[in-house]
C-alpha cells in the first residue's frame, strides 16, 4: 500500500536522539543504561531548589556533529529556552530546550526508496535540529507498582537529545521508514547516538495528513506518538492513512489530535484532541547564556567528521566497481564499510569479496543479530578465505559453510579446511567414482543430455558435488562428466 | 564589655586581641536573637549546637594564632533563601517546610571556609517576593528603631538583626532592591553586588536574571570584606562573571575629590517623596560635595518604565522557577487527594501565600501565548533601553546618587491592602537590578526618627568605588554610629 489514489500523503517526521554522553546535558550526573531507580541523579536533575543548569560541552560537540552530517546550517549563536508544563517526571516544571534560535537548520537526507535494486534517492528536507534535555519515566503499569499509584524514576531526566524535525516531505510509509534508517544509520555512523529504538534512546513522533490530488494547501494534520519499531511505524502510518481516507471520503473533517497506535490490534487510539495547541510559554532561559560557537570551531568539527555513508558509497561505486545498490548494503554501518575496505585490499578482486561479503557474512550476522563488530570474523581471514577458492584448494560450497564459524569463532581459514578435511578433490582418481556412481543413478538424465538438453549438466554436477559433500573442485567434475557422457556416446 | 553594636573591624580586634572568644561572641549573638524573638522576630531558624561547635574550632585557630579571614570566628546570620547542607531551608514558605538541602550554597561554603559561624537564618518575605516582610509564614519582622513599623523587605530579617546587634553581618538577596531597601529602612549597610559577581548556585530562585546575593553591615568597609569571601567566579553558576575579586576592603582611604556624584533628575522630583527623605539625602550629598566630590545633573530618561518592566520580568521569570514546587519530590504535599491535578493544585494552594501566588499568575500571563511578545518581549526590550540610559550616565559620572527609598519604613499593615503601592517603593532601586549594576544604601540621617538610606549606584564591576565613596561619607558623619532603642 504505497500510494492512495485519490489523495497525497504528507508525513513529517520528529526524532528525538539520546546522544552518547557521559553525564547528563545539565548536570553530572551519569547517562546510564538500566541503573536502578533514581540512582543516576543530582540536585540539578532533581530540581532541588538553588540549583542552576551547566552545559555539557561533549554534548554540544555530537549536536554539531549531527547537524553538520545532514548538511545543516549551525547557528554561531543559539538560545536556551524553557518550555513549561507541570508533570511528575519533568522535575523544574520545565524542559530545557531551544526554541526560536535552535542550534541548526536547513539540511537533507538523501534517503533511497523502493524495492531492493530498483531504488531511487528522494530528498527529505530537515526543518531543524536542536538540544534539549529529557524528562523522567513514569511508571504506571498496575503490575510493577501496585494499582492507583505511579512511580517517577528520574534517571532519565535530564539526559541529552537532539531533536530533528523534519519537512513535511515525506509522501509514503514506505519512505517514513527508509528516512528513519538512514538517519540512524547517519547517527551511529558519527558515534554521536546508539540510536537504538529498543532502548528507547531513538524515538520518534509522526505527523500525518492527507489532501487531494493537486491541491497545495495541506490538510488537518495529526500527531502519531510512542513509534518505537520501525515495524509498527509502517503499520501505524498506514492505519493512520486508511482512517483519514476514509473519514474524508465520507464527508467527514479529520480533527487535530494526538494519537497512539496498539500494535496488537492495529487500531488508532485517540490520546488527546488538540482543539487549542498547548502553550508552553517559552523564553530564554536566563540561567544559561547563549550558545556561542566561533566558525572554526565548527569547521573543526567537521573536520573531525569520518567519511560518511553517501560519500562512502559513491566511492565504493566509483572504486571498487559496484552497483548503487551493492554499495549501498556494504556502507550501511560504518563498521560493514570499513571491514569490507579492510578485507578488499588484501585481495586481488574487490568484486569477489564484495560479493562474500554481502551473500555469506551479512546473512551470518542477520542469522545471530549481531554486528560485525561484535564477531571475531577479521578481513584478512575472510581474504584468505576467498583466496583458498580462488587457488582451487577448497570449494565455494565448503568455504560458504565455514564463514558461521569464523563469525561465530574466529580462525585461520587454511588451518580449518585441512582440519575439517574441506579440500577440494580434483584429481581424476578420486572423482571418478563418485561421477560412475551418479551417472548410473540417473540414466534418463544422461540421455536427456546427450539428447541436446546440455542444461541437465547443472543438475548431474550437482549430485556430484552432493555426493562428494561439496569437496569435489566443479572445474575438475564438470570436465570428467562432459568427457564421460560424450564418449560413452561416442560408443 | 563589647557592645552588641560592635562592627566587623572591632570584633576582629577584640578576637584577635584575646579580650573575647569566638564563643562567646556566638553566646552573645544567639542570646539576642532569643530576647528578641517576640519584638523583632529577625530569625526564622536558629542553629545553637552547629554554632557552638564552629566556635570552638574558631577559637582553637585563633588560639594558634592562625585565623583564617577577617571573619574567622565571627558570627553572622543568612536569610532564609540560601540553602545550607543538612539545615532546613525554606524561603519563609509552607511549601518547603521540612525541606533540608543535601548541598550548601557556594556564598554559604565560602562563608564557613573563611571560619564564620553561621547561627541562623533569618526572615524574608515567602521566596523574596515582597518589600517589608510581611509576606512570611513565620509573621513579619519588626523594625528595631520602631517596633510598629516594617524592617522593609524582602530580606527584613538580616537587615534587622544587623540593626539590632546581634550580628556584625549578614547576607541577603536582593531581586528589586530587597538589600538596600531594608538596609534604608533600619539604619545599615547593604550592598547589592554586580549581577554575576557571586555565585547564584545554592541561592533558591525567584527572579534568575535579577536575583544576587549581598551583605549588610555595620559599615561600608566591613560590607567590603564580607562582599571579598563570598564573591567570584563559581563554574556551577552559568550566569557567573570571570572577573577576579578586588581587595574590596584595602585603598578606602577617604579620598573622593575629583570624584563626580551623578543626580538624575527623574529621581528627585519633590512628588512622591517624604520630604525628610529629601532633604537627608540632598544634605548627604552635600557633604560629599564638601568632601571634594563633583556634583553634577545626570539624566535617565527611561526611569518611568523601570517598575513596570521590572514587574513584568521578575513575575514571568518567578513564574516559571516556581513550578518545581509541586509536592512531587520534597517539601509539602496535600493529603488526601483524588488524583494528579488535584494533587498539584491542593498543594500549590495550600503552600503558597497570596503575594506568591498572585505573582505566579501574572507572570505567567505576561509568558502567555498572545501576550509574550507585548509583555515579556517588551519588557526586556526596555531593559536594554535601561542600560543604555546607565552607560550615558556613568560616561560623565563615577557614581549616581539618590534616596534609597522614597519613604522611611512604614507601619506593619499600611501596604497590604494595596499590592500596587507596595511595589512602587521599589521604585529607586529596581533600575539597578534590571541593568545588573551595584548599588549600596548608606544611613545618611532620619526622619520621623525613623532612618533614611543614601543610595549609590555605580557602573559594572564597581563595587570597589561605590565603597569608596560610603567609606569616605562614613568617615565624615555619624550616622552608621546610630543605634535603635534597645529591643525589649
Amino acid at each position: 500500500m504505497s500510494a492512495h489514489p485519490d489523495y497525497e500523503v504528507v508525513i513529517g517526521l520528529e526524532v528525538h536522539a539520546q546522544l552518547r554522553t557521559e553525564s547528563k546535558l545539565f548536570s553530572p550526573a551519569p547517562v546510564r543504561y538500566g541503573a536502578p531507580p533514581n540512582h543516576s541523579v543530582h540536585p540539578i536533575c532533581l530540581a532541588l531548589p538553588g540549583v542552576l543548569p551547566v552545559l555539557n560541552e561533549r554534548a554540544v560537540e555530537l549536536a554539531v556533529r549531527a547537524a553538520l552530517a545532514t548538511h545543516c546550517t549551525v547557528h554561531e549563536r543559539s538560545i536556551f529556552a524553557r518550555k513549561n508544563y507541570f508533570y511528575p517526571d519533568l522535575p523544574k516544571g520545565y524542559q530545557i530546550s531551544q526554541y526560536e534560535e535552535p542550534l541548526a537548520t536547513q539540511g537533507w537526507l538523501d534517503v533511497a526508496v523502493g524495492p531492493d535494486a530498483e531504488e531511487e534517492l528522494t530528498r527529505v528536507r530537515l526543518t531543524r535540529i536542536h538540544m534539549e534535555e529529557d524528562a523522567g519515566k513514569s511508571i504506571h503499569d498496575a503490575a510493577v507498582v501496585g494499582s492507583g499509584v505511579t512511580h517517577v524514576d528520574l534517571n532519565r531526566a535530564g539526559v541529552p537529545l537532539i531533536e530533528i524535525v523534519s519537512e513535511p516531505d515525506i509522501r509514503s510509509p514506505e519512505q517514513a521508514v527508509a528516512y528513519l534508517r538512514t538517519l540512524r544509520s547517519v547517527l551511529r555512523y558519527i558515534d554521536v547516538s546508539d540510536a537504538d529504538m529498543e532502548r528507547g534512546n531513538f524515538r520518534c513522533d509522526a505527523n500525518i495528513s492527507l489532501r487531494p490530488r493537486g491541491r497545495q494547501e495541506l490538510g488537518v494534520r495529526t500527531e502519531l506518538k510512542n513509534l518505537n519499531s520501525f515495524r509498527f511505524i509502517q503499520a501505524a502510518l498506514e492505519a493512520e492513512i486508511a482512517r483519514q481516507a476514509e473519514l474524508l471520503d465520507e464527508g467527514g473533517e479529520v480533527k487535530q489530535a494526538t494519537l497512539a497506535f496498539d500494535p496488537a490490534t492495529g487500531r488508532i487510539r485517540v490520546l488527546r484532541l488538540k482543539e487549542n495547541a498547548d502553550d508552553y510559554r517559552y523564553f530564554p532561559d536566563p540561567d544559561l547564556v547563549p550558545l556561542i560557537l566561533a566558525r572554526e570551531r565548527i569547521e573543526a568539527v567537521r573536520r573531525s567528521l569520518p567519511e560518511l555513508a553517501e560519500a562512502k558509497c559513491e566511492r565504493f561505486q566509483r572504486e571498487y566497481a559496484l552497483s548503487a545498490h551493492e554499495a549501498r548494503a556494504l556502507t550501511e554501518t560504518r563498521g560493514l564499510s570499513e571491514f569490507f575496505e579492510a578485507a578488499a585490499r588484501e585481495h586481488a578482486a574487490p568484486r569477489s569479496i564484495a560479493n562474500w561479503v554481502l551473500r555469506d557474512v551479512l546473512r551470518a550476522l542477520n542469522e545471530r543479530g549481531v554486528e560485525i563488530e561484535q564477531t571475531r570474523l577479521e578481513p584478512a581471514a575472510l581474504a584468505a578465505l576467498v583466496r583458498l577458492v580462488d587457488e582451487g584448494r577448497t570449494t565455494t560450497q565448503s568455504a560458504r559453510g565455514l564463514v558461521p564459524e569464523l563469525v561465530e569463532r574466529g580462525g585461520d581459514p587454511a588451518a580449518l579446511v585441512g582440519e575439517r578435511g574441506l579440500e577440494a578433490v580434483s584429481d581424476a582418481g578420486s572423482l571418478e567414482p563418485a561421477v560412475d556412481a551418479v551417472l548410473g543413478a540417473h540414466p534418463d538424465d544422461v540421455a536427456r543430455y546427450r539428447s541436446g538438453e546440455k542444461k541437465v549438466l547443472n543438475f548431474l554436477m550437482g549430485q556430484v558435488m552432493r555426493h562428494t559433500q561439496g569437496k569435489a573442485d566443479p572445474a575438475a567434475v564438470r570436465r570428467i562428466l562432459v568427457a564421460r557422457m560424450e564418449a560413452e556416446e561416442d560408443g | 564589655m563589647l557592645s552588641p553594636f560592635a562592627n566587623l573591624s572591632e570584633l576582629r580586634a577584640a578576637l584577635d586581641g584575646r579580650e573575647v572568644t569566638s564563643a562567646e561572641l556566638v553566646e552573645a549573638s544567639l542570646g539576642r536573637a532569643q530576647a528578641t524573638r517576640d519584638s523583632l522576630n529577625a530569625f526564622v531558624r536558629l542553629r545553637p549546637e552547629a554554632a557552638r561547635a564552629a566556635a570552638a574550632t574558631a577559637d582553637a585557630r585563633l588560639a594558634s594564632g592562625a585565623p583564617r579571614s577577617a571573619l574567622d570566628g565571627i558570627p553572622v546570620a543568612i536569610k532564609d533563601v540560601m540553602v545550607h547542607r543538612g539545615e532546613c531551608t525554606t524561603c519563609a514558605s509552607r511549601i518547603l517546610e521540612g525541606f533540608v538541602s543535601p548541598y550548601s550554597a557556594t556564598a554559604v561554603e565560602k562563608l564557613e571556609a573563611a571560619g564564620a559561624v553561621i547561627v541562623g537564618s533569618t526572615n524574608m518575605d515567602e521566596f523574596a517576593m515582597g518589600s517589608s516582610t510581611e509576606h512570611s509564614c513565620y509573621g513579619p519582622t519588626r523594625n528595631p528603631w520602631n517596633t510598629a513599623c516594617t524592617a522593609g523587605g524582602s530580606s527584613g530579617g538580616s537587615a534587622a538583626a544587623v540593626a539590632a546587634g546581634i550580628v556584625p553581618a549578614a547576607l541577603g538577596t536582593d531581586t528589586g532592591g530587597s538589600i538596600r531597601q531594608p538596609a534604608s529602612f533600619c539604619g545599615v549597610v547593604g550592598i547589592k553586588p554586580t549581577y554575576g559577581r557571586v555565585s547564584r548556585w545554592g541561592l533558591v530562585a525567584f527572579a534568575s536574571s535579577l536575583d544576587q546575593i549581598g551583605v549588610f553591615a555595620r559599615t561600608a568597609a566591613d560590607a567590603g570584606r564580607v562582599l571579598e569571601v563570598i564573591a567570584g567566579h563559581d563554574e556551577k553558576d552559568s550566569t557567573s562573571v570571570p572577573e577576579p575579586v578586588p581587595a574590596f576592603a584595602k585603598a578606602l582611604d577617604g579620598d573622593v575629590s575629583g570624584l563626580v556624584v551623578g543626580l538624575p533628575r527623574e529621581f528627585m522630583v519633590e512628588e512622591g517623596l517624604d520630604a525628610g527623605v529629601l532633604a537627608a539625602v540632598r544634605e548627604a550629598v552635600e557633604e560629599l560635595a564638601r568632601a571634594g566630590a563633583e556634583v553634577r545633573e545626570v539624566s535617565l530618561p527611561h526611569t518611568e518604565y523601570a517598575v513596570a518592566t521590572y514587574y513584568l520580568i521578575a513575575t514571568a521569570e518567578a513564574s516559571s522557577n516556581l513550578a518545581r514546587y509541586d509536592g512531587v519530590r520534597y517539601g509539602r504535599r496535600a493529603a488526601d487527594v483524588t488524583g494528579l491535578t488535584d494533587m498539584y493544585t491542593r498543594t500549590r494552594a495550600q503552600g503558597f501565600g497570596v503575594e506568591v501566588k498572585r505573582r505566579i499568575v501574572l507572570g505567567t500571563y505576561v509568558l502567555s501565548a498572545g501576550y509574550y511578545d507585548a509583555y515579556y518581549r517588551k519588557a526586556q526590550q526596555v531593559r536594554t533601553l535601561l542600560r543604555r540610559d546607565f552607560e550615558r550616565a556613568f560616561a560623565g559620572c563615577d557614581v549616581i546618587a539618590t534616596p534609597t527609598s522614597p519613604e522611611v519604613a512604614f507601619r506593619l499593615g499600611a501596604k497590604t491592602d494595596d499590592p500596587l503601592r507596595m511595589y512602587l517603593s521599589d521604585i529607586y532601586t529596581v533600575s539597578a537590578n534590571l541593568a545588573g549594576l551595584p548599588g549600596i544604601s548608606i544611613p545618611c540621617g532620619s526622619a520621623g526618627g525613623l532612618p533614611v538610606g543614601l543610595q549609590l549606584l555605580a557602573a559594572p564591576l564597581r563595587e570597589a568605588t561605590l565603597l569608596r565613596v560610603a567609606d569616605a561619607f562614613e568617615r565624615r558623619t555619624e550616622h552608621h554610629r546610630c543605634t535603635p532603642p534597645e529591643a525589649r
